[in-house]
């Protein structure tokens, strides 16, 4: 999943470089991948959403 | 100083973006490249969102700062940070040198990151206290020199980083590990897997850190011994029955007793501490804690006396110190005592560092005079289900040695699954080597052979209605009720 996530983001800075008219499109890429990285970031850190420490 | 144009924002940014990109983020492939190092699942979330943070870099050179690419970023920083620290977190409080995976500079790449965040948000929140009001809506900004350099250079290490994390975590569904094997470009070495999605731990707010105070009402729901983890334990009947003499400020939670001068220390909820005579008729002496004075002491649990000093302890283990003191500063005091009778001094406080009873609350304190180590029993719950021996030098109160006990000759336990963590001590005393703990679930005295560091027996105790504490008295052993009642028991022969 994080080697779909270089996709979405790659595909989002050739947009903004090469097609800068899909600006929406670009937007939306960033915000998926945005997603994303928060899901793989929560499944990973399943087991406690908030470090192991005294707070 | 002058304001900043969007122009020069624009030129600012694109440097910004090389640096962020061809420092870190391409720094994190060559750690692959040349030492073999495979980020984990959280590490890939965090150069992730360096990289996004650049890719927003990337918007504000071609379209302006428009209001959401900021948005986006202060998001993105606060979320890396977040990330950072849950994921440092794992590591930060480990033994000096001790972390995960390889270090950069002295540190790890999750604290780097931490460090790459917060100067992320500082830069931004530079360049737009300084930015000049930018008009509305404009076409995309040509890109040249530095700007298109950032592109290219930005291509190429985001490029590389998705090739390696083909390498590393495969195609879609599969995703990264927890545990990564080092990075090797042949096929037969890649590990693909969705291991992270199919291992049991349950999503949870704090993890293996949701651990509830203990209760001793909860703990004593079931007195019945003969549903306890131990089968089939003698009896060790009440032979009588005595009070705490003289009425105590709040209900009492611990109970010890002095064997040079009879004298008892007892503590109550409301961070009480009553140092009573040999009858417990008198209160010799009396002071209220102030439980929130430069530690933060949970609600006091257990007493024992150290020759003259006087220690208490919190269910958190964190203790306190104090001496019978006619000459005690009463300014000094003020500081530590919602209440006192002025002739008790504090002499310090602290916290109990366990390793075996990390995360674990205790209910008892105990000192050994042979060993001139303070004991305390662990209590289990959901979470952590052990019963760990914890013993600490007097001297720095340091941990000594740690135990969980084995069950001496004679013991067994009552089922395949059952075992001592079932207990919950919530008072002990050590004599003549031994220690007495009483668990006010399945209503058990415990003794166990601090030499041996087995049980050495158990007894049923029937009768008994929320004990806090165990104090012995020549051959009796006492166990103090919440109630103030006090148990007297007919030690048993060694």
């Amino acid at each position: 999943m994080e080697f779909l996530n270089f996709l979405l983001i790659l595909c989002a800075a050739w947009l903004v470089w090469r097609r800068p008219e899909r600006e929406r499109l670009a937007f939306g890429l960033l915000v998926a991948s945005c997603l994303l990285m928060a899901l793989l970031f929560f499944v990973g850190a399943r087991g406690s959403i908030v470090p192991g420490v005294n707070l | 100083m002058s304001a900043l144009t969007e122009a020069r924002l624009r030129a600012i940014l694109a440097w910004v973006v090389i640096v962020l990109v061809s420092g870190p983020v391409a720094g994190a492939v060559f750690l692959g490249a040349l030492h073999g190092d495979s980020p984990c699942i959280l590490c890939w979330a965090q150069r992730t969102s360096m990289v996004l943070i650049a890719l927003v870099g990337l918007f504000v050179i071609r379209y302006g700062p428009r209001p959401r690419y900021v948005g986006m970023v202060v998001l993105l920083g606060v979320f890396g940070q977040y990330m950072a620290l849950r994921h440092s977190g794992l590591h930060l409080a480990r033994d000096i040198g001790q972390g995960f995976s390889a270090a950069v500079f002295g540190a790890h790449t999750y604290s780097w990151s931490w460090f790459v965040h917060v100067a992320a948000l500082a830069v931004i929140g530079v360049l737009l206290l300084f930015l000049r009001e930018v008009a509305g809506a404009e076409q995309p900004h040509e890109t040249r020199g530095a700007s298109r350099f950032a592109f290219g250079l930005f291509l190429v290490v985001v490029g590389a980083n998705a090739l390696q994390a083909f390498v590393s975590t495969g195609p879609p569904p599969f995703m990264g590990q927890s545990d990564p094997v080092r990075l090797s470009l042949n096929p037969k070495h890649w590990v693909w897997s969705m291991d992270e999605l199919t291992s049991p731990a349950p999503i949870s707010l704090r993890g293996s850190w949701t651990v509830p105070q203990p209760e001793v009402t909860a703990a004593a729901a079931d007195p019945a011994s003969a549903r306890g983890p131990l089968a089939n334990l003698p009896t060790l009947a009440v032979s009588g029955w005595e009070r705490v003499g003289v009425p105590l400020e709040g209900t009492l939670r611990g109970l010890a007793r002095d064997s040079a001068t009879g004298r008892y220390l007892a503590v109550t909820e409301g961070y009480g501490v009553f140092l009573l005579d040999s009858t417990t008729a008198q209160v010799l002496h009396h002071v209220a804690l102030d439980g929130g004075f430069s530690i933060d002491l949970t609600p006091l649990t257990g007493a024992a006396f150290l020759g003259d000093t006087l220690a208490v302890v919190g269910t958190n283990k964190s203790w306190v110190l104090l001496r019978p003191d006619a000459k005690a500063d009463a300014g000094e005091m003020w500081r530590r005592f919602r209440a006192t009778d002025g002739g008790v001094s504090e002499l310090g406080r602290g916290r109990f560092a366990t390793v075996r009873a990390r995360l674990q609350y205790v209910l008892s304190l105990a000192f050994d005079p042979a060993a001139q180590e303070l004991i305390t029993v662990s209590v289990p719950s959901e979470r952590q289900k052990r019963l760990v021996v914890s013993r600490f030098a007097r001297r720095d109160r340091m941990l000594s040695s740690e135990f969980v006990p084995r069950l001496g000759a004679g013991l067994a336990a009552s089922g395949e699954h059952r075992s001592l963590a079932e207990y919950v001590v919530t008072g002990a005393a050590v004599a003549a080597g031994r220690l007495y703990a009483i668990s006010a679930a399945y209503s058990t005295l415990l003794v166990i052979d601090l030499q041996a560091r087995t049980v050495q027996a158990a007894y049923a105790v029937p009768g008994l209605q929320h004990p806090v504490g165990v104090a012995v008295r020549g051959s009796q052993v006492l166990v103090a009720q919440a109630d103030g009642r006090i148990a007297v028991l007919e030690r048993p022969a060694p």
